[in-house]
């Protein structure tokens, strides 16, 4: 067993109001202009594979590490850089579905910016990571070990 | 207002609706029915190093955990904190991430999950997620902890 990585909980945090922003503007762009709401998923789902490819370089964490940090009390707890790690996968997920499906029939994009939406929400302001929630159940599932 | 608005205003308040749910329930235990019983033997458990093979004198208060659990360890701590204030109580800590058996056959779903046991081992209270304050306080009193 390697040691995880261990990092500050509030940085996802950080990153999930971020993307909260972006696929409210997604939404409802995808309501009226679906050519501006396609190019922000686009964003979006680069931005989520950067958080999986390489989440150090990620521009939601520098920003993080840079301006908010130094503002606010240390962390009371590191947590495992994997569910939030596995909940970033499942946002991938999910943007590559409209990206795809928004090649098809633009509804693909305000499905996909929606489910974005809620889950980023309610990881930001809520403090629930659905992806993490996940984690224990499709493991006991035998979706992944 | 247009319904473009709308309907982007009504995800937003699903949104906030599935979160003040969460937080409703989130950390809010329940009774246990039916008198099952922890078997020591089969969990297996080390406490200090030694094998645990017997229950606390009162109460026993059970969490299980995984690696990759952030909230895990001040729950772990907080009930450490009940134990040492309460002679007879004894707190115990399953680690589950790799033994999913133990996830299925307590059907958990999330760490942590709390279980209160009592003299006999019998499993009276279950709590998932971080309990919330007093809970489990509360529990221990109903069992007759001091």
């Amino acid at each position: 067993m390697t040691t995880p990585q261990m990092i500050d909980p509030r940085g996802p945090r950080f990153g999930a109001a971020i993307t909260t922003l972006l696929s409210l503007i997604a939404f409802y762009l995808s309501l009226s202009d679906s050519q501006l709401a396609y190019s922000t998923v686009v964003a979006i789902g680069v931005l989520f594979l950067w958080s999986v490819l390489s989440p150090r370089t990620h521009p939601a964490g520098l920003a993080f590490k840079r301006f908010i940090k130094p503002r606010i009390a240390p962390p009371k707890e590191l947590e495992d850089a994997r569910p939030p790690k596995f909940a970033q996968q499942v946002g991938l997920t999910f943007a590559l579905f409209g990206i795809v499906g928004g090649l098809f029939a633009p509804v693909f994009v305000t499905i996909s910016a929606a489910f974005i939406l809620i889950a980023a929400f309610l990881n930001a302001f809520f403090g629930l990571c659905l992806g993490c929630q996940f984690y224990l159940v499709l493991r006991r599932v035998g979706v992944f070990r | 207002m247009d319904s473009t608005l709308l309907l982007t205003l009504a995800l937003l308040g699903f949104g906030l609706i599935a979160g003040l749910t969460y937080r409703f329930f989130h950390g809010r235990g329940h009774k246990v029915v039916g008198n099952e019983c922890i078997n020591l033997e089969k969990l297996g458990l080390l406490k200090n190093e030694l094998p645990v093979t017997s229950f606390g004198k009162t109460a026993t208060l059970v969490q299980f955990s995984t690696q990759y659990c952030g909230q895990c360890p001040g729950v772990r701590r907080a009930l450490a904190k009940l134990e040492y204030r309460h002679g007879d109580v004894l707190f115990i800590e399953a680690d589950i991430t790799e033994r999913l058996n133990l996830a299925a056959h307590f059907n958990i779903t999330q760490t942590p999950t709390v279980l209160v046991l009592n003299s006999e081992g019998v499993i009276k209270y279950r709590v998932g997620g971080v309990p919330k304050p007093r809970t489990i306080e509360a529990e221990l009193e109903k069992l007759g902890v001091k």
